[in-house]
C-alpha cells in the first residue's frame, strides 16, 4: 500500500504522543482516517502531495497514537484535534476525512471555521439519515462489515494485500486497539451528533466537497444529501458503482474530483 | 459450608435451525423474540418459583438467582422481581443474587433502593452479588463496553456509600452524578447486605474482590484453572494483610440427581442445551466480549491464564465441545444417584475447598417433574451429607467465618 516518500513523525499534544505521516509541499492538507485506522500512505495522498503538504495523523487511541486518559467522547476528540493542529503549527488547513474522519472534519469546522480552508467529506458519518440507518458496524463485526463495505472488491487494487490474507499478530493487536477506540468514541449516539446538522450552515463560506460512493451500504447516500443541503454552496459528487471506500475502489476518479475542488 | 440452589430458568421451545437463522447465528442478543410464547413463559416462571420455594424445604441455605438479557437461556431478565417474590414466600434461606450487572444501570441509587426493599421484606436475608455482566448485557442496554469496569466500580462505590453514609449527600463521579442521594429506605442488615462476586475468573475482578474481602464465586470454571485463580485472589489478599480461607470462595456446579445413575445420566443431558442454548451453536465472540469490554492488559492475562489448562474437549458449550460422555467424565457436570453424586462432589470439594457451594440442579430440557424428583432426593440424602462433608473438610462458609 505504501508508496511515495512520506515521513513518519509524532507530535506531543497535552502529554499524548500523536503519530502522523507527512509528505509533499504547498498548503497544508490534513487527511483524517476512518475506523480502520491509518492505512499507511494511500495513493490519494500521493496525488495530493504533488500540490499540498499532506498530513495523515493517527487519531488518539488508535494504533500509533496515545489517548489522553480524559479523552472519551467524539466531542472530546474534535476539540483535541484542534489542539493537534495548533501544535503542528497549522493555523488554516484543508480537511479531508473518510467516515468518522469526515465526521471529525465537520465537527472541527463548525467549532472553528476560521481554521478550515476547504473541506472534503468522504462517505462521512456524523449526521443521522431520516429514512435509512447508518449500518451498525460494531454489531455486524469486522467480517460482516467488510462484506458490506465494497461494491466490488475486484475494483480494489490492493484488496488481497489489505484484507485477503491472515493478519500478523501485530496487525491483529492494532485492529483490536482501533476497534476499541472507535467504540469508545462512536457507541452512543451511534456514529452521529444530533446537533451537527443545525451547525453545518455555519460552513457556507468554506468551499466544501461532499463525495460518496453511490452504493455505500455503511453510510447511506442520503447522508451526503443532508450534508450537501446543510452546507450552502457545497458540491456533491456521487461516484457510480462504488461502495463505502471510494479511495480504495475508485481512487483515480476520487482524486480527480478532489483536485478539482482544491484547484479552484 | 453454605449450600445454595440455582437454575438459569431456561426457555427451550425453539430449534437449532431458529438459532442458525438469527442475525449472526446467535442464541443471545439477536435471537428474535418472536420465538417467545408468553403463555408458556407464564407457566415456566411459576414452575421455577415453585421449585425455589420447595428448595427451602430441601434444606438449601441459599436460593441463587442470576440475570441476563435478550436470551432464551435465562428468563431472569428482571432478577430483582423474582428475588422480591422469594423474599415473601420463603422464610429461612438467603436470597443470593449473583448478580446485578452494575454497569448497565443508569441509576444505581434505584438499584440500592430495590435491594434494600428485598432485604427488608426478607427480614435480612439478601446476599447482594454484583457482576460486570457479559458483553450481551452491554449490547442489549447500549452501555459502552469500554466503560464496563469503570462503571462497575463506580456504581459499587456509590451503592455502598448510599447504604452506609447518612443522607443527603451529593455524588459527582465520572459516570454517575446525583445532587441529592437520600433514599429513605435502607437495608435491614447493617452496615449492608453481604456482597459476593461471581465470575469466570477475570484476573482484575479477582484482585478487586480480594481487596474488598468479597467472596468470589467461580461459575463452573475449569477446576485446574480455578486453583490458579485462587492463587491470584490469595496474592491480592496478602497485599491487604489477610489470608483468605474457604469462606472467601464459592464454586457453582451443575449437579443433577435421580434414583439411579442411568436415569440421571439420561435426564442430565438436558444441561447440554441450557446455558449454550438449543443446538449449542457457538456465539459470535464479540457478542460476549465486545472490543473494550476487557482492557488490552486484562485480555492478555485471561488468555495466559487459560492457555495451559483449558482443554477444548472439556469445554461445556459450543459445537466443538465434548460429547456428553466426556463432559460427565470430566466432572464438569455431576450426574448420578445420591450416592454417586455425594462421592463425586466430595472429591471436588477436597481440591477446590469452597465455603460456598452452588448446586445448579437443572437447566435446558430437564423438566419440572425431573427437577422436583432431583430436589426430593437432595433433601433426603444429598444436602445432609454435603453439610457433614463441609464440616469434616473444614469448609466454613462466609456466615460461619468472616471473609
Amino acid at each position: 500500500m505504501a508508496s511515495g516518500n512520506y515521513e513518519e513523525h509524532s507530535v506531543s499534544v497535552g502529554g499524548a504522543k500523536i503519530g502522523y505521516l507527512k509528505s509533499g509541499r504547498g498548503r497544508p492538507l490534513v487527511a483524517l482516517h476512518g475506523v480502520e485506522g491509518n492505512l499507511e500512505w494511500l495513493p490519494l495522498y500521493e496525488e495530493l502531495a504533488q500540490r499540498f503538504t499532506v498530513y495523515a495523523p493517527t487519531h488518539p487511541g488508535f494504533a500509533g497514537s496515545d489517548r489522553p486518559a480524559w479523552l472519551e467522547s467524539f466531542f472530546d476528540l474534535s476539540r483535541f484535534y484542534l489542539w493537534i493542529l495548533q501544535e503542528l503549527g497549522l493555523a488554516r488547513v484543508t480537511l479531508l476525512g473518510h467516515f468518522i474522519g469526515g465526521w471529525l472534519a465537520a465537527e472541527m469546522a463548525v467549532m472553528s471555521p476560521q481554521s478550515v480552508d476547504r473541506l472534503v467529506l468522504l462517505d462521512a458519518a456524523g449526521v443521522r439519515p431520516h429514512k435509512g440507518e447508518i449500518t451498525d458496524i460494531f454489531l455486524h463485526g469486522t467480517e460482516g462489515t467488510r462484506r458490506l463495505a465494497f461494491f466490488d472488491v475486484k475494483q480494489v487494487r490492493d484488496y488481497e494485500l489489505l484484507f485477503g490474507r491472515k493478519p500478523t499478530p501485530e496487525e491483529r493487536e492494532a485492529h483490536a486497539i482501533n476497534r476499541e477506540a472507535a467504540i469508545r468514541y462512536c457507541w452512543k449516539p451511534y456514529m452521529h451528533d444530533p446537533v451537527l446538522p443545525e451547525l453545518l450552515p455555519r460552513l457556507r463560506n468554506i468551499p466544501t466537497l461532499v463525495v460518496w460512493g453511490s452504493e455505500d451500504r455503511i453510510v447511506p447516500v442520503e447522508c451526503a444529501e443532508i450534508y450537501h443541503k446543510a452546507i450552502r454552496g457545497s458540491r456533491l459528487e456521487v461516484l457510480d458503482r462504488c461502495g463505502h471506500f471510494p479511495h480504495l475502489e475508485r481512487p483515480e476518479e476520487l482524486s480527480r474530483v478532489v483536485l478539482e475542488l482544491l484547484s479552484d | 459450608m453454605f449450600i445454595m440452589r440455582f437454575t438459569e430458568r431456561p426457555y427451550v421451545a425453539y430449534s437449532e435451525e431458529d438459532v442458525r437463522k438469527s442475525f449472526r447465528g446467535s442464541v443471545r442478543l439477536t435471537f428474535p423474540n418472536t420465538h417467545f410464547d408468553p403463555a408458556l413463559g407464564a407457566d415456566l416462571y411459576n414452575e421455577y418459583l415453585d421449585e425455589y420455594q420447595f428448595s427451602e424445604e430441601v434444606g438449601f441455605d441459599g436460593l441463587m438467582l442470576n440475570e441476563h438479557h435478550n436470551t432464551p437461556t435465562c428468563m431472569g431478565a428482571a432478577m430483582n422481581l423474582e428475588a422480591a417474590i422469594l423474599a415473601r414466600i420463603t422464610k429461612k434461606p438467603r436470597i443470593v443474587l449473583l448478580g446485578n450487572p452494575l454497569p448497565i444501570f443508569e441509576n444505581p441509587i434505584r438499584l440500592a433502593e430495590e435491594l434494600a426493599e428485598i432485604d427488608m421484606i426478607s427480614r435480612g436475608r439478601l446476599v447482594s452479588g454484583f457482576v460486570r455482566g457479559t458483553g450481551i448485557e452491554s449490547w442489549a442496554t447500549n452501555t459502552n463496553p469500554v466503560h464496563n469496569r469503570e462503571r462497575f466500580e463506580e456504581a459499587h462505590d456509590l451503592i455502598v456509600k448510599t447504604w452506609t453514609t447518612p443522607g443527603p449527600f451529593r455524588w459527582e463521579g465520572k459516570h454517575y452524578q446525583f445532587r441529592v442521594v437520600n433514599p429513605f429506605e435502607k437495608p435491614l442488615q447493617r452496615p449492608y447486605p453481604p456482597i459476593w462476586i461471581p465470575g469466570v475468573g477475570s484476573p482484575e475482578t479477582l484482585e478487586w474482590s480480594a481487596r474488598h474481602h468479597y467472596p468470589y464465586i467461580y461459575l463452573e470454571t475449569d477446576p485446574q484453572v480455578t486453583v490458579q485463580m485462587t492463587e491470584l485472589y490469595s496474592k491480592a489478599a496478602a497485599e491487604m494483610n489477610y489470608e483468605p480461607g474457604p469462606q472467601n470462595f464459592g464454586y457453582l456446579w451443575r449437579v443433577h440427581v435421580q434414583d439411579t445413575d442411568e436415569k440421571a445420566f439420561e435426564v442430565g443431558k438436558g444441561f447440554l442445551i441450557g446455558n449454550a442454548g438449543v443446538g449449542r451453536v457457538p456465539m459470535p465472540g464479540d457478542f460476549m466480549a465486545p472490543p473494550g469490554y476487557n482492557s488490552r492488559e486484562g485480555s492478555k492475562r485471561i488468555l495466559d491464564q487459560y492457555k495451559h489448562s483449558l482443554k477444548p474437549d472439556a469445554l461445556y458449550g459450543g459445537v466443538d465441545a465434548a460429547g456428553w460422555d466426556a463432559v460427565v467424565e470430566s466432572n464438569r457436570v455431576v450426574v448420578g444417584s445420591p450416592k454417586t453424586v455425594i462421592r463425586k462432589i466430595r472429591e471436588g470439594l477436597e481440591v477446590l475447598r469452597p465455603g460456598i457451594l452452588g448446586l445448579w440442579t437443572n437447566d435446558g430440557t430437564i423438566g419440572h417433574k425431573d427437577t422436583m424428583r432431583c430436589l426430593e432426593l437432595m433433601k433426603d440424602e444429598v444436602i445432609p451429607a454435603l453439610h457433614e462433608i463441609g464440616k469434616e473438610l473444614e469448609l466454613p462458609g462466609p456466615f460461619e467465618k468472616a471473609p
